[in-house]
């Protein structure tokens, strides 16, 4: 009996070792950071080039659209910190002046780059809180 | 009303905590009156949320305005039908609506099990109530729906959010909670054995019927939550991990390995504590889920506002279950020693074991994802997120091992297959595996992972026809009937079994629509009135883009003209609609679609600029996307056979009256009909743009006034497109030009027609809420028709005649005997 436990064992070992391994380093490229855009923009440099999801309201009328195409510039600013984000791509119906977005892309000298499809505005909900009730 | 409400909310709380004391108490001391007044308040709990509710949908239906709650999920122009079910539309609504159901089910389960599991229901009874009492607790101190305005109340509601105004999104909740709900019963009656020490298997049966009822609503409300995602928010997919989807996702995983794990218990009586335990972990996650979407811990696109409160409640109300929960099974580890080993591996009890740890894996691996933003955030001090695409990359791999044993899993014998047996059940599976896969090879597919799963596809169609063409085979030999009376009678014989196949097959149509999903297009363009685009086989041309006004909403339609391989095909118009009275919120996204078995073609209005008529258009190339919910009709269809009472299938025991196929099949189809006037419905009507009007009293004209040029149905003659409406919008306007007002012109048009006709207003609602109602009323007309066909047939060889048997009916009897034996 203590011998089929022995090997049970060690089979769930091997078995938990093998996928603990294989998540550990699918891990390391399918995670971004989350950042505000105030955290990020006190330090620029360190963020640069780094994968990450930033969060942060629309600069209400910074958003430009150079015309006939998809690309799109615009202001994200958070607790007073702003950055310039581009984008290239369809937006979402959300995305306007002081609309809630995370962008994910990547940071660099000249603004925030954000990749196709990146740009998730907070999608309504029922369960939102109330901002106005009274 | 409200603090009628508010009074009741308290009452149930007071009668909660009595049945759950007493029936503890009673079933202690063994005191039958006791234990029976305890069931007695447990029904009782029932009749009060079922009053709650009327309150709370009375206050929506008459517009009381005074709750707030009511305030913020209705306003006066919401149609009926929105207004009933945005009971449910938030979260105090949703946790009142929990309880409601819990109670009914409760009252359901313990009324049916009253007498065959008499010593576990005073401690279900307990156990449920005690649940009621956490949710009533919530809603009593912290989230009561009943609260109401100290200051004025509001004049008009605010409404429910348009994008919510949907059609999918109505039914969808109340099917997602119908699932979770459910899934408390065997909860509770697994605790119940757990305390009471009854670890015999029989509590399994009470709940087996249960899991699957909730699982098969759990499935229904997941994809119903796909299908609202793919066709109201326009992003082309269905599926985006969502921290709030998973959490629907992460119950069914636990729920599907319980259904698969228990039938090695009844067979075999091994892994008692497993099974007990997925029951546990099972109502865990459904709890856990609320938790994560409601209580903001978990970062999601989707808006919920954090409430610490909630989070802690949540929180102790979980952590006292597990410990509850799992104290019971460690005390009671003595009793649930199995009573049989794993005798081989190569044995179909190993293949459930197999197909277990996947399940399991599959719920661990994404709590672990959707919850790793908030545990790298509380370990690291660094928040750190996960897309999609890590998903996928494992769940794929995962998908196709579990796919792979739903093809071996029934090959491989109870205790032991000898490899010679195995061999040649293997054969046939194999061969049409491996067709498919060289065909998909031919085909130009890649191999990992599309070509693979369609491979597997293969493979597992070709063992599931095998078992049923075999067991029919061996049934029509023994019984001398015809094929298809064979097959019934196979199925109607081992519900479970073939129905379990049949969910399979819907499983192999899930499968394939996903992986129709790696050869998706995609394509983002601008274009100007009469330019093209060409995607794979579709040519899209943008024609024009037209401004319309319904009253409720203004819409921007652009209208494209699609060509199949250079030939003219369809006409779609996506569209963008704003509400009027959510002018601060975006648009809504309405998609047009082409749909065919074998591809969508999905059209986005993205973005238009109405003078130079240019419009944004994304068009989406969807392939095989409609066969995940084919597969879930499938999935329903072979639950349902497997749910059907055992007295129903008795019928295809006698022999089967030959026009009780037809009408059965006839049945189905109305059924399935019945399911393309819910998706008919959703399509958008192309109404080119009438006139805008100019100022208030030409829109309200041309919203009471009707069309009578006798093709439009009466449309309002603000919407209609004939000629005849546009010479009515013209003539009001003039009319209007003379200085008339509302009143004046109104008679003026009653004495030119010399009646009401033109009248919109006799028309009023009625007709819309019956149109909405027709899709529901067909369905459960289809659901009652085929419950009384099944019923009737089921009594004809019910031996047990009320009255005397006559002579020719003794004959008919006796040639009725005959024939069931011989089928026997």
């Amino acid at each position: 009996m203590t011998h089929r436990y022995i090997k049970i064992g060690i089979t769930a070992l091997v078995l938990v070792a093998a996928f603990g391994g294989l998540m550990w380093a699918t891990l390391q490229d399918g995670t971004e950071y989350y950042k505000h855009v105030d955290e990020v923009m006190t330090n620029p440099a360190e963020w640069e080039g780094k994968p990450m999801q930033l969060h942060g309201f629309v600069v209400p009328g910074s958003i430009m659209k150079v015309p006939d195409s998809f690309k799109y510039k615009f202001q994200l600013q958070n607790n007073g910190s702003v950055v310039t984000a581009s984008y290239e791509g369809i937006v979402p119906d959300t995305f306007k002046d002081e609309s809630e977005v995370v962008l994910s892309g990547k940071l660099t000298s000249d603004g925030f780059h954000t990749k196709r499809d990146g740009i998730m505005a907070k999608c309504p909900s029922k369960y939102e809180a109330s901002k106005k009730v009274g | 009303m409200a603090s009628l409400g508010a009074f009741l909310l308290l009452a149930a709380f007071v009668v909660c905590s009595y049945a759950a004391v007493v029936s503890v108490v009673g079933a202690r001391r063994g005191s039958r009156r006791l234990i029976e007044s305890g069931v007695g308040a447990f029904y009782l709990i029932t009749a009060i949320m079922g009053v709650a509710s009327a309150v709370m949908i009375n206050a929506f239906v008459t517009n009381d305005y005074s709750i707030k709650y009511v305030a913020h999920y209705s306003d006066s122009v919401q149609p009926l039908f929105y207004k009933i079910t945005a009971y449910w539309g938030g979260l105090d609504g949703s946790i009142m609506f929990w309880v409601t159901l819990l109670s009914i089910f409760g009252s359901i389960a313990v009324y049916v099990n009253r007498e065959r599991y008499r010593e576990l229901i005073p401690y279900v009874v307990a156990v449920i109530s005690t649940v009621q009492m956490f949710f009533l607790f919530l809603m009593v101190v912290h989230k009561n729906p009943f609260t109401t305005f100290l200051t004025a109340a509001p004049v008009d509601g605010e409404g429910l959010n348009p994008v919510l105004q949907n059609y999918w999104m109505v039914i969808h909740p109340p099917s997602l909670y119908t699932g979770f709900v459910g899934m408390t019963i065997p909860y509770a009656f697994g605790m119940a054995a757990l305390i009471t020490g009854h670890l015999d298997d029989a509590w399994l049966r009470a709940v087996r019927r249960w899991t699957m009822f909730a699982w098969l609503f759990l499935s229904f409300g997941l994809t119903l939550g796909m299908i609202w995602a793919y066709e109201e928010l326009g992003w082309g997919g269905f599926w985006a991990w969502d921290p709030v989807e998973n959490a629907g996702l992460l119950p069914w995983f636990t729920a599907t390995a319980f259904l698969h794990s228990v039938m090695v218990q009844e067979r075999r009586s091994m892994l008692r504590v497993w099974n007990v335990t997925l029951v546990i972990l099972t109502f865990f996650l459904t709890i856990f889920g609320t938790f994560m979407t409601r209580s903001g811990v978990v970062q999601s696109v989707h808006a919920f506002g954090s409430d610490p409160v909630l989070a802690r409640l949540f929180t102790i109300f979980m952590v006292s279950i597990l410990v509850f929960s799992f104290g019971w099974v460690i005390y009671r580890l003595p009793l649930l020693r199995a009573r049989n080993d794993l005798d081989s591996w190569m044995s179909r009890e190993a293949a459930f074991l197999i197909n277990n740890w996947i399940l399991l894996f599959c719920a661990f691996f994404i709590l672990f994802v959707t919850m790793f933003p908030t545990l790298s955030e509380a370990i690291r001090g660094e928040r750190l997120s996960i897309a999609a695409p890590f998903y996928n990359k494992w769940m794929a791999p995962i998908g196709l091992v579990l796919l792979f044993l739903t093809g071996v899993g029934p090959l491989l014998g109870w205790r032991k297959s000898t490899p010679s047996v195995l061999r040649n059940q293997l054969m046939w599976p194999v061969i049409s595996g491996t067709v498919v896969g060289i065909g998909c090879t031919v085909w130009g597919f890649h191999f990992w992972p599309t070509g693979l799963c369609f491979a597997l596809c293969g493979f597992v169609m070709g063992t599931i026809v095998q078992e049923f063409w075999s067991g029919t085979n061996v049934r029509r030999s023994a019984t001398g009937s015809d094929f298809f009376t064979s097959l019934v009678g196979l199925v109607g014989r081992n519900k479970r079994r073939y129905g379990g196949y049949i969910v399979h097959v819907g499983a192999v149509m899930f499968f394939l629509g996903c992986a129709g999903q790696t050869y998706k297009q995609s394509r983002e363009l601008l274009l100007k009135p009469g330019e093209q685009t060409t995607l794979d086989r579709f040519t899209v041309r943008h024609d024009s883009i037209a401004v319309s006004d319904d009253g409720q909403k203004q819409m921007v339609i652009a209208t494209v003209t699609v060509f199949e391989n250079g030939k003219e095909v369809n006409r779609l118009h996506p569209a963008k609609w704003f509400f009027h009275k959510h002018e601060s919120e975006p648009p809504t996204t309405e998609v047009a679609m082409r749909r065919m078995p074998g591809e969508d073609l999905y059209i986005v209005l993205a973005n238009f600029d109405l003078a130079s008529q240019t419009a944004s258009l994304q068009i989406v190339i969807n392939p095989l996307v409609n066969w995940i919910w084919f597969g879930f009709g499938m999935l329903a269809f072979g639950t349902g056979i497997t749910l059907l009472p055992e007295r129903t299938y008795s019928f295809a025991l006698a022999k089967l009256p030959a026009d009780a196929a037809t009408t059965a099949g006839m049945l189905l189809l109305a059924l399935m009909l019945s399911g393309t006037t819910l998706a008919a419905q959703h399509t958008e009507t192309s109404a080119i743009a009438p006139v805008l009007p100019r100022n208030e009293i030409e829109k309200r004209l041309g919203q009471r006034l009707v069309c009578l040029c006798g093709s439009c149905g009466k449309e309002p003659i603000g919407v209609c497109a004939c000629d005849y409406a546009k010479g009515v919008r013209r003539e009001i306007a003039s009319l209007v030009d003379q200085g008339k007002n509302e009143d004046q012109i109104l008679q003026h048009f009653i004495a030119q027609y010399g009646s009401q006709e033109l009248l919109g207003a006799p028309l009023d609602q009625g007709f819309n809420r019956l149109a909405w109602l027709f899709p529901y009323l067909a369905g459960a007309g289809g659901v009652l028709a085929i419950g009384f066909a099944a019923f009737r047939w089921s009594r004809h060889d019910a031996p047990g005649p009320v009255e005397p048997p006559t002579a020719a009916d003794h004959e008919l009897t006796e040639r009725l005997d005959d024939e069931l034996r011989n089928l026997d």
